[in-house]
């Protein structure tokens, strides 16, 4: 029957979030009904067919997907901030992706490296896995509402200081055309209508941030002498308590922070004499404590101190 | 190819109808454009458009009238909606509607439409898949209307 019919010039269509898909036609019939010549059944008659087909809208937006500032330290290299790019038209469209790193407003620039596509999709950048972006050469094509991630990698100058931010944007152009929405590049749409410019001006651009986390090392060492007769002179026989005061200063941490002190000549380590913030340690180096004496020096593993926090170590040894 | 074949014999079907009966159906797809107008309101204006762009408005307007000499009694239209246009709405309001591809049809209102979890929730415009009108009295011999609906590019 004529219903039937209508049904099946209708172009399959998926329910997107950028809409119908370019090139789909959309097909309109209508049907009338009534009762025929008694003893006939009833009468069903077709209208004509109107068929418009759907243009490609130009559209596109881009998310930094960083959580939050990227920490970072003056020097450092390959330093990646990440984004997302979504084609929210609804045709395949490719895009030419830029990026800028000496955005006004911020506190330093960083030299820009390279962009880079997320193409094995886990969303961290994989050096030598990942593929580097040529503009005109590898644009990425994404059907509708396809996202691919995307990375910029910066060289931090060295010059930075501790706080510090710098603006990183990424910008995303659809290839086919962009400018104001409603913008009309004829014959040129996906599907063979024309390609119409988008709400986003198929044009869109978003920043992540770095922050230069440094942190210094400061260690102060102090030492008090308890002589054989309660005194403090400095003779054979007298136990000299040293105390190693390391300071982190700044907004950033120190990993792998491992603090060593050579055992002064003419003096005995006194074993196990260790302290780490009042706590005895080991002198071990296989264990599970952070201290640890090798026959000429001592030595504490502090590993990540945040800035703003102090470690104390105390060890002692005997005038020979 | 059966299937063409078929659907190509369907389409004749209004021509070879119409010899025998006396009823006529055109229908006609238009798009609300704003205009900026010189004074600077804007004004509403339908388009025949040959494309279109998700989001777009499209008004539908089906045209019947008895060419006949007798009354056509028990007459309905029935307008498919496209897969790729939401209805939004007729502009006399005593349509009824399917929302499950014209089994079963009622006002809007009395429709419901199971969810992919197997709730069944209340219909929605978005739901419609046909729109219906059914008259009440037959179609007097010359007599003429028109039927509008709305409905938006998805």
């Amino acid at each position: 029957m004529a219903l039937g019919a209508a049904a099946l010039f209708m172009t399959s269509t998926s329910a997107l979030a950028a809409g119908t898909v370019a090139g789909t036609d959309i097909i309109n019939v209508a049907q009338a009904t009534y009762d025929g010549p008694p003893g006939d059944p009833p009468v069903t008659i077709d209208s004509n067919t109107v068929t418009i087909k759907v243009d490609e809208l130009l559209d596109v937006t881009v998310v930094s997907s960083d959580p939050g500032d990227v920490a970072t330290s003056p020097g450092a290299t390959a330093q990646v901030t990440t984004y997302q790019v979504t084609n929210t038209g609804n045709g395949s469209e490719a895009f030419t992706l830029s990026a800028d790193t000496t955005k006004p407003g911020d506190e330093f620039d960083t030299t820009f490296e390279q962009i880079i596509l997320d193409t094995n999709g886990n969303g961290i950048y994989d050096p030598g896995v990942d593929t580097i972006y040529t503009p005109g050469t590898n644009d990425p094509v994404l059907a509708p509402d396809e996202s691919v991630t995307v990375f910029i990698l910066s060289t931090i100058p060295a010059a930075a200081s501790d706080g510090d931010r710098a603006e990183i944007e990424l910008s995303a152009v659809a290839n086919t055309g962009s400018g104001t929405p409603g913008d009309i590049f004829a014959g040129q749409g996906d599907g063979g209508g024309d390609a119409v410019v988008g709400s986003t001006g198929a044009s869109d651009e978003d920043s992540g941030f770095f922050v230069i986390q440094s942190a210094e090392v400061t260690l102060v060492k102090s030492a008090t002498i308890l002589d054989p007769f309660g005194g403090t002179t400095a003779v054979p026989g007298s136990v000299i308590s040293y105390q190693l005061v390391t300071t982190v200063a700044g907004s950033g941490s120190m990993t792998n922070l491992a603090i060593s002190d050579d055992i002064p000549a003419d003096t005995t380590y006194i074993a196990e004499s260790i302290t780490l913030e009042g706590a005895a340690q080991t002198d071990n180096a296989g264990d599970a404590d952070a201290g640890s004496f090798d026959g000429s020096a001592i030595a504490v593993a502090l590993g990540t101190v945040p800035g703003g926090q102090t470690r104390t170590i105390t060890f002692q040894v005997i005038i020979d | 190819m059966l299937k063409r074949l078929f659907v190509a014999m369907t389409l004749l079907l209004p021509g070879t109808a119409m010899a025998a009966n006396n009823v006529s159906l055109s229908s006609d797809v238009f798009i609300e454009r704003k205009v900026a107008k010189p004074n600077g309101t804007t004004a509403v204006v339908l388009e025949q458009p040959k494309t279109v762009i998700p989001g777009d408005n499209l008004v539908f307007v089906v045209k019947y009238k008895n060419v006949g000499s007798a009354p056509a009694s028990d007459f309905s239209v029935t307008n498919p909606l496209p897969k790729a246009v939401a209805f939004n709405g007729t502009s006399d309001g005593t349509e009824i509607v399917s929302v499950d591809g014209g089994k079963t049809w009622g006002p809007l209102s009395v429709l419901t439409y199971p969810s992919a979890n197997g709730e069944v929730r209340p219909a929605l415009m978005t739901d419609v898949t046909h729109v219906k009108w059914k008259f009440s009295r037959s179609l007097s011999a010359g007599s003429e209307g028109k039927l509008v609906f709305r409905g938006t590019v998805k």
